[in-house]
């Protein structure tokens, strides 16, 4: 069953796009990451133009972090003021990440700098979890009762200026390190059209410092208003938003997302963080593939303009 | 819509047959396309046929060499949409041969060449044309070569014409610049805008004639020019230009008008409608 995108500007399969959205969901279920660092390349795989994948992809993150954050602000898991801060950050990152993406886009590079970044970013998410969790399970095969490890280390980064209280995170550090990372954050979700949670959640803990029981909350919180701001700014600039393409996949995903956790709930946490592991693994080797595979026609077209 | 050249078919028709209760022959195409909208194609024999021209003519002051018509008279891109094919129908005035040239409208098209880049593949060169037609298509009643050596050239363009008039908007060699064109037709061509293989145009009894233009998913919009030629003995002797509009309708040109005019208005809704279906898809699953 076909149904024509308007923005995309042309006729696609309605359950492959639902099987997407479901598939981004379930691993938003599982690892309680977005999925879109996977949707994307996946969409752009189908044919869908890069430029409007992205765009597409940042809208369909903002009903999936409101569905998540509707959770965790009940259970009062969110840091609102270093969502703040990570927002102030977030929101100049997002912004100028919009302009750039605009720029690559004139000059005709937009589709070979999303590929790049996603395979460099993949593999390296990748193949640090792989190590993570086979390292965590080989140990504890070993010892059962092997210590966890130290959550909060301090770091020279706390010696930095403007520091600020955290109570909720029971932090006493520098607001400039979190408002950098909102702003790296803020260009790849508006560059690769990510909500850029399987960055911002380990940055939080292993960076910050923070307690893992608000991390979620509080990505979550600054993920929706920099994917608002994306969808936001691209749907004003560039025009590539496709709310027929983001629809479905919020449809599909929100039939993923309960299946994933129920998996997950059944499964070692090791063996889940392998998994995904492999998965993103295997996107970053397809991509890669594809930027060093001759490619069937070495010609493209970029956008029509029409002179008055 | 109907045009009003439906219109004045329809006009004729109802005159023929009120005059004439037994109607003449009618000869209708074989396969013909049940297009919804159109006209029913057994209609179409009858302006046609000989011993009733004059009479089928009160309004006309002299009867016309071409007569073309749609089966649709517009390309409608609906949320359904799937590409289609119309139905080019009509008349001459035997003897003759028709050529039928459909052209999109024509913009400036910027053709991008990857190469290999420290292992990887990126653009690298990029070249712009001015006057490209977003879409192209020809289709004959013969060969279109042994029908435009006998001259008829100059009007009709086979598409390697038509392309080699295109301007290169910045200077380059002129071997490179073949290159780049060469590009631009293996897109388009496997976008389906540049049939390949030139359209059959058929004709039936000796006068009427139809041909299908196929038009793919990924559709340009804009007024598409349909020129039908008359040629006898190679030369042109009627020609007929009609408008074929290509548009979004409906819900899919609601959503581009309003991403294209009110891009900031349709951000705003396009977050709007994810914060709604986020909060009703976690609220109902959570339910289940």
């Amino acid at each position: 069953m076909e149904i024509y995108l308007p923005i995309a500007e042309q006729s696609m399969n309605i359950l492959i796009l639902l099987g997407l959205g479901a598939a981004a969901g379930l691993l938003a279920g599982m690892f309680g990451v977005g999925g879109g660092f996977l949707a994307t390349p996946l969409l752009i795989f189908v044919g869908i133009p890069p430029a409007v994948a992205v765009a597409s992809q940042a809208n369909q993150v903002i009903a999936n972090s409101i569905s998540s954050l509707q959770v965790q602000w009940r259970r009062g898991n969110v840091d609102l003021r270093m969502g703040l801060v990570l927002l102030l950050g977030g929101m100049i990152g997002s912004s100028a990440g919009v302009s750039l993406f605009t720029y690559l886009k004139r000059i005709g590079q937009i589709d070979f700098v999303i590929a790049v970044l996603y395979v460099v970013m993949l593999s390296t998410i990748g193949l640090l979890m792989m190590y993570e969790s086979l390292s965590t399970y080989i140990r504890r095969r070993r010892n059962p009762e092997a210590p966890r490890g130290k959550l909060h280390t301090h770091y020279l980064v706390h010696g930095l200026p403007f520091k600020l209280r955290f109570y909720k995170s029971k932090l006493y550090i520098s607001a400039l390190l979190p408002v950098a990372l909102g702003f790296v954050i803020g260009i790849l979700s508006a560059i690769l059209g990510v909500g850029g949670g399987f960055v911002l959640v380990p940055a939080m803990i292993y960076l910050l410092g923070m307690p893992t029981t608000v991390v979620i909350g509080t990505s979550n919180f600054q993920i929706l208003f920099v994917a608002a701001n994306v969808t936001f700014l691209q749907a004003a600039t560039n025009g590539t938003v496709d709310v027929v393409l983001a629809l479905l996949l919020i449809l599909g995903g929100v039939v993923g997302a309960p299946i994933g956790a129920r998996i997950a709930a059944k499964l070692p946490g090791a063996v889940l963080r392998a998994m995904m592991a492999a998965l993103i693994l295997a996107v970053a080797i397809q991509l890669l593939v594809e930027l060093l595979r001759t490619p069937v026609s070495a010609f493209s077209l970029g956008t029509r303009e029409f002179l008055q | 819509m109907k045009s009003p050249f439906l219109l004045l078919i329809a006009v004729l028709l109802s005159s023929i047959t009120g005059a004439e209760a037994q109607g003449p022959r009618i000869e209708p195409p074989p396969g013909t396309l049940p297009a919804p909208g159109s006209l029913p194609p057994t209609t179409l024999g009858t302006p046609g046929d000989p011993g009733n021209l004059p009479p089928s003519v009160p309004m006309a002051p002299s009867v016309p060499e071409l007569i073309v018509d749609f089966s649709q008279p517009r390309v409608s891109i609906t949320s359904a949409f799937q590409g289609e094919n119309i139905l080019l129908f009509g008349m001459f005035d035997p003897p003759g041969e028709v050529v039928v040239v459909v052209a999109g409208p024509a913009a400036r098209e910027t053709v991008m060449r990857k190469e290999r880049f420290l292992g990887l593949w990126l653009n690298t060169g990029r070249q712009a044309f001015d006057d490209v037609p977003a879409y192209y298509a020809i289709a004959a009643s013969q060969p279109l070569q042994r029908l435009l050596a006998r001259g008829a050239g100059g009007e009709i363009l086979s598409l390697e014409d038509r392309l080699s008039s295109v301007k290169p908007v910045s200077p380059r060699p002129p071997a490179e610049l073949t290159q780049f064109r060469g590009g631009l037709v293996d897109v388009k061509r496997q976008e389906g805008l540049y049939p390949a293989a030139i359209g059959q145009v058929t004709v039936q009894a000796g006068r009427l004639f139809r041909a299908e233009l196929p038009f793919p998913s990924r559709l340009p919009e804009g007024v598409y020019d349909v020129r039908t030629y008359l040629l006898r003995d190679g030369k042109i002797v009627a020609a007929v230009s009609r408008p074929l509009p290509v548009g979004k309708v409906g819900f899919s040109a609601q959503l581009a008008g309003w991403s294209q005019h009110q891009g900031p208005l349709y951000g705003l809704g396009a977050i709007a409608m994810a914060l709604l279906a986020g909060w009703l898809g976690g609220l109902i699953m959570r339910r289940l």
